[in-house]
C-alpha cells in the first residue's frame, strides 16, 4: 500500500467513516442488497479474473473481493451479521476494512464484469465494487491521479485539460492531412456545423497522442459522404472517468456536455468514437446519471462503419491490410455495451486475415487497463502483471496487428507490447478501415 | 414420535419460509432502481438465457474448467431437491412407487456424495478454505447430512436433520435458495437489456 493511502487512512475521522457507510447504504438498492446476500463462496469465479490468472492468490479471487464488501454489509445491515458475526463473516466498518476495500475495489478490479458471467449465482459484481468505490470516494480515498482526470473534465470539458485553441488547431491540422491524403480539397473535419446529422466525439488522447486515429475516422466519414461534425468546445470528449470514481453527480455533469452539444448543434445522432468506457458512459449510464432518456440515439462508430459497409456507402479492399489481425474486445464496449458483432463484420471485410483470440466476445479477458487502472499509477505493476493474460492471448494468435476499438485499451496494450515483447502494431478499427478504403473520387463524395 | 417430529418439520418449514419472506422484504426496502436508457435487447430473453444456456459449460468458462465441481454441484442439488420432495411425500403419507423409489435413492446417493465432495474440497483446498466462513461448512454439513439420512428412510434422525436444516435456511448461506433466483434474474435483465444475453441479440435503437 502506498504512503499516500496510509496517510489518508490516518486522517480519517469518525464522521468520515459514518459518511462512507451512509453513502454505501444510499447507493444500494434491492438488487444490490440481494447480491450481497447471494454469494455462496464456491470460488469458481477465481480464474475468470485476469488478476487471479496472473497471480493466483486469495486476495485476487472475485468472491474474496466481494466478501470484503459483503462483510461490512452484513455487520451493519443484517440481523445475522449483528448477532453472529463470526459465523457469517461480518466485519465492522473500520480502518482495516476501509483499507481492504481500497485494495479490492481500486487495486484489484478493473470492473470488467468477467466474473459476473462466470459466477455460479450470477452476481453482477462490478455493481457492488462501484458502490464500494463510491463510498470510498465520499471519504476522499479515490486515488489522486484518477480523481484528477475527473476534475479536468469538470473544469475544462475534457479529461486532459486541452484548451479550445489547441483542440481546434489539432483538428485543422488533421483536416489538412485528410485533404492531402484524399486529394480532395473539400474534405473536411467540420467543427460546430449546425444541423449535421452526426455529432462525433473522441477520446482526448486522440487529440494529444493519436491524431492519426482521428484522421482515420474522418476519412471514413468523408468516404461515406456522412453529414457530421465535432464540437469545438464542451462536448467533443467522450470520456467520463467518473464512471470509475463512481461519483454520479460528477458523471452526470460530464455526460451533460455531450447532451448540451447535441442540442446546441442540432444533431440527430450522437456517435461515440472507439472507446469502451466512453460508450458505456454515454449509451448506458448517461441516461441513468441524468435520470432521463436522451432524445437522440447514441451509437458507436463501429456500428456506423458496419452500416456503411452493409449499405455500400464505403468499399474496402482487404488486401490493403495483408498482415494477420486479431481483435481485442474492450469490456465496456462488448461485455457491458453489447457491441460485439459490428466490429467483427467490419474487420472480416477490411482485413485479409482476422484471427480471433480464445476466448473472445463477451468471454474475452480484460487487457488490464479498464476500470480506471491506467489512471492509477499506484497499481501500475499489478496492472501490467494482470495484463499478462491478454499478452498471452495475443501471442497465441500469431497476429501482427491488434485491432483495439478503445483508446484506454490501446494505451494498456501499448505498454503490454513493450513489457512482453509482443512486437505487434496496435490500431483502431477505423484505422484499418481507412487503410483499406477504396477511395471514391471526390465528386462521388456527397456530404 | 414421528408425528411430533412431523409437526416439528412443519414448524421449521414455516420458520424457513417466514425467514425468507422477511429477508426478501428487507432487501426490497432498499428500493428499486428506475432505468432510463432504452434497451438494445430483450430483457425477458436475457432472463431466459441467464437461467438456461448461460449456466452451461458452453457459455461459462468457470464450469468448463471445473467440471468435477460442476457435476458434484448438480448431483448435490438434485439430491437436495429429491430429499425435500421425499420429505413432502412422507409428511403427506404418500408411498413412492418402486421405480420412482429406486430413482430417488440413486439421486440421494449421488447428492450425498456430491455434498460430501464439495465439503471436503472446501476443507482441503487452501484458497477455498481461506474464502470460507463457518457458515459455509455448517450449511454444507447440515444439507449433506439431510440428504444422506434420507437414504435411511423417514426415521427420527432424518426428520431431526430436516428440522435443523430448515431452521438454518434463513440464517446462513442457504438463503441463496431465494437469492440465487433474484440475482440471476437481475443478471438476465441487465445483460438482456444491453443485448449481451443472448449473444448476438443487440440491436440499434
Amino acid at each position: 500500500m502506498s504512503a499516500e493511502l496510509e496517510q489518508k487512512l490516518d486522517g480519517l475521522t469518525q464522521e468520515d467513516y459514518a459518511r462512507g457507510l451512509a453513502v454505501f447504504r444510499h447507493h444500494l438498492k434491492g438488487a444490490e442488497a440481494s447480491f450481497l446476500n447471494a454469494c455462496v463462496r464456491c470460488g469458481l469465479c477465481a480464474d475468470s479474473c485476469h488478476y487471479h490468472r496472473a497471480e493466483p492468490t486469495l486476495e485476487n479471487v472475485p468472491a474474496r473481493k466481494l466478501d470484503q464488501i459483503s462483510a461490512v454489509f452484513k455487520a451493519h445491515f443484517t440481523t445475522m451479521g449483528r448477532v453472529a458475526p463470526g459465523l457469517v463473516g461480518a466485519r465492522r466498518w473500520d480502518r482495516g476494512m476501509v483499507r481492504a476495500w481500497v485494495d479490492a475495489a481500486f487495486g484489484r478490479c478493473s470492473l470488467c464484469g468477467r466474473c459476473s458471467i462466470n459466477c455460479t449465482i450470477g452476481i453482477p459484481m462490478p455493481t457492488l465494487f462501484r458502490a464500494a468505490r463510491r463510498a470510498l470516494g465520499s471519504m476522499g480515498l479515490v486515488p489522486a491521479d484518477l480523481q484528477a482526470s475527473v476534475e479536468n473534465s469538470l473544469a475544462h470539458g475534457n479529461n486532459m485539460a486541452i484548451e479550445r485553441e489547441e483542440w481546434v488547431e489539432t483538428v485543422e491540422w488533421m483536416e489538412e492531412e485528410l485533404q492531402a491524403e484524399t486529394g480532395d480539397p473539400e474534405a473536411r473535419i467540420p467543427l460546430d456545423k449546425q444541423g449535421a446529422r452526426c455529432l462525433f466525439t473522441v477520446n482526448p488522447r486522440e487529440a494529444k497522442f493519436f491524431p492519426l486515429s482521428l484522421q482515420a475516422s474522418a476519412k471514413v466519414f468523408w468516404a461515406a459522404g456522412e453529414s457530421w461534425t465535432m464540437a469545438s468546445d464542451g462536448g467533443w470528449d467522450l470520456t467520463n472517468y467518473a464512471l470509475f470514481t463512481c461519483e454520479d453527480d460528477h458523471a452526470a455533469a460530464i455526460v451533460q456536455n455531450l447532451a448540451d452539444a447535441m442540442t446546441r448543434l442540432g444533431c440527430e445522432v450522437l456517435v461515440i468514437g472507439e472507446c469502451g468506457h466512453g460508450y458505456q458512459s454515454a449509451r448506458w449510464m448517461g441516461p441513468e446519471w441524468l435520470k432521463q432518456a436522451f432524445p437522440f440515439p447514441v451509437v458507436s462508430i463501429l456500428e456506423l462503419m458496419d452500416q456503411y459497409l452493409d449499405e455500400g456507402r464505403i468499399q474496402v479492399d482487404p488486401t490493403k491490410n495483408p498482415l494477420p489481425v486479431t481483435l481485442h474486445d474492450p469490456c465496456n464496449l462488448v461485455r457491458h455495451g453489447g457491441i460485439s458483432e459490428p466490429q467483427r463484420r467490419v474487420l472480416r471485410k477490411a482485413v485479409a486475415n482476422l484471427v480471433e483470440m480464445a476466448p473472445n466476445g463477451i468471454e474475452n479477458y480484460c487487457c488490464g487497463g479498464g476500470g480506471g487502472q491506467l489512471a492509477m499509477s499506484r497499481y501500475r505493476n499489478r496492472r501490467l502483471k494482470a495484463g499478462s493474460v491478454k499478452a498471452q492471448q495475443i501471442q497465441a494468435t500469431g497476429a501482427k496487428v491488434v485491432a483495439a476499438p478503445c483508446h484506454n485499451c490501446i494505451d494498456q496494450l501499448g505498454e503490454l507490447n513493450k513489457e512482453y515483447q509482443l512486437k505487434v502494431q496496435i490500431k483502431t478499427v477505423a484505422e484499418l478501415v481507412a487503410a483499406a478504403l477504396v477511395t471514391p473520387l471526390p465528386a462521388e463524395v456527397q456530404p | 414420535m414421528v408425528n411430533h417430529l412431523s409437526l416439528g418439520v412443519l414448524a421449521a418449514a414455516g420458520w424457513a419460509a417466514g425467514g425468507l419472506i422477511l429477508l426478501r422484504t428487507e432487501v426490497n426496502a432498499f428500493g428499486a432502481r428506475t432505468i432510463h436508457a432504452p434497451a438494445a435487447g430483450d430483457p425477458a430473453a436475457g432472463v431466459r438465457y441467464a437461467f438456461t444456456k448461460a449456466m452451461s459449460p458452453g457459455a461459462k468458462e468457470s464450469v468448463r474448467e471445473h467440471l468435477p465441481s460442476y457435476v458434484a454441484g448438480m448431483f448435490y442439488h438434485a439430491g437436495i431437491f429429491t430429499a425435500l420432495c421425499l420429505l413432502v411425500a412422507v409428511l403427506c403419507g404418500f408411498t413412492l412407487p418402486g421405480p420412482v423409489h429406486l430413482l430417488s435413492r440413486s439421486l440421494l446417493a449421488l447428492g450425498a456424495m456430491g455434498g460430501l465432495s464439495l465439503l471436503l474440497k472446501r476443507v482441503f483446498t487452501k484458497e477455498l478454505r481461506g474464502l470460507s466462513h463457518p457458515d459455509d461448512f455448517l450449511a454444507n454439513f447440515l444439507t449433506t447430512i439431510f440428504v444422506a439420512l434420507a437414504l435411511a428412510g423417514p426415521g427420527t434422525p432424518w426428520l431431526l436433520s430436516a428440522i435443523l436444516l430448515l431452521l438454518y435456511v434463513p440464517l446462513g448461506k442457504i438463503r441463496h435458495c431465494l437469492f440465487f433466483f433474484v440475482a440471476r434474474r437481475h443478471l438476465g435483465v441487465f445483460f438482456g437489456r444491453r443485448g449481451v444475453f443472448p449473444p448476438g441479440s443487440h440491436h440499434v435503437r
